[in-house]
């Protein structure tokens, strides 16, 4: 019995409460230009230190952009960059590694570096390089 | 984590009512500004990788804590003031106050005499909820105005949830006993914020 009427009573408290909430939440819609206008400026500061820490800037069409963002979006598309970037890397040092060992082949062999653009001569490389 | 168009969103959306529980609490417009531009910025900054749903509870904390630095400061401040006060006059009249201070944004099809009668009321509940103790306000503005759980609330102000109950009830009692004591009703406190 006296725990039916302490929720009736917690009930009636919360109607009284709220409707005392009522009028101070309408109350604080109607704010003077001035605070308004304050409270605009803080929330901006606000967003572009936000936006600052998340890596985003503002479109000129007022819309956010990001890097994150974009990388969100563009999930697929980031990740094959990724991967053409690393296999083109790879390639390129390859290449450089190749360069490396076929002129130091060209400046340690005997004949002249003039004899391995010389056709006639490709019999005879060849048979060095099967020795 | 929330994207910078969701904080300005929930920002917009509590900032009025950041602005005016912070005026009741410091009872100074000004320092109220200070104090939720403040607390935006700090949410901002300190928690820019939070989801959105954690924003409300947070935003919270970091004002009432705002408050309370505005407090202590106020307190080391008065101090020197009254120390100071009889090298000086204060010619502060407010001579310089600026018209836009005191343009309202209402609804101008309201009826004057409902708004002057509504005004009053007003007055009277921010009257009484100004008066209240600090955690009793605390407790009423968390749990009713910004209709947090009773375990939020509790988890917001760092006490048991036995604690809140106690703050939310005994500042209701307060504040219905100080609109009994201008003469309201308990009928016409019954019908507050009821449509005529």
């Amino acid at each position: 019995m006296s725990n039916d009427n302490t929720i009736d009573q917690n009930v009636e408290q919360e109607k009284q409460a709220k409707k005392l909430v009522s009028l101070l939440d309408e109350n604080a819609q109607r704010l003077s230009m001035r605070t308004l206008k304050k409270l605009d400026e803080g929330r901006n500061r606000a967003v572009k230190r936000h936006q600052e820490l998340q890596g985003a800037t503002v479109n000129a069409d007022g819309t956010l952009s990001s890097l994150t963002s974009w990388v969100d979006h563009h999930r697929i598309a980031f990740a094959g960059l990724i991967l053409f970037a690393i296999i083109g890397a790879f390639s390129i040092l390859h290449n450089i590694n190749n360069n490396e060992t076929s002129d130091a082949f060209l400046l340690g062999a005997d004949l002249p570096p003039e004899a391995f653009v010389d056709r006639g001569f490709e019999p005879s490389l060849n048979k060095r390089v099967n020795l | 984590m929330a994207s910078s168009q969701e904080l300005s969103e929930f920002l917009e959306g509590i900032e009025r009512r950041a602005f005016k529980q912070t005026v009741y609490a410091v009872r100074d417009e000004h320092a109220a500004l200070d104090i939720v531009q403040d607390a935006m910025l700090k949410l901002a900054e300190k928690y820019p990788h939070n989801p959105v749903e954690e924003y409300p509870m947070l935003f919270q904390r970091i004002l009432q804590n705002t408050m309370r630095d505005f407090w202590r400061r106020q307190k080391v401040r008065n101090i020197w003031t009254s120390l100071l006060s009889s090298f000086g006059s204060n010619n502060d009249d407010g001579e310089n106050r600026d018209p836009l201070d005191t343009i309202d944004v209402g609804d101008p099809a309201q009826n004057p005499a409902e708004l002057v009668q509504n005004s009053q009321t007003l007055q009277i509940i921010e009257k009484s909820l100004a008066k209240l103790p600090a955690r009793q306000r605390e407790a009423f503005v968390l749990r009713y105005w910004e209709e947090m759980s009773v375990a939020e609330t509790a988890e917001s102000m760092g006490c048991s949830e036995g604690s809140v109950k106690t703050h939310c009830s005994r500042a209701l009692h307060a504040m219905v006993t100080m609109l009994e004591q201008e003469g309201f009703s308990r009928k016409e406190i019954g019908n507050l914020g009821v449509e005529s």
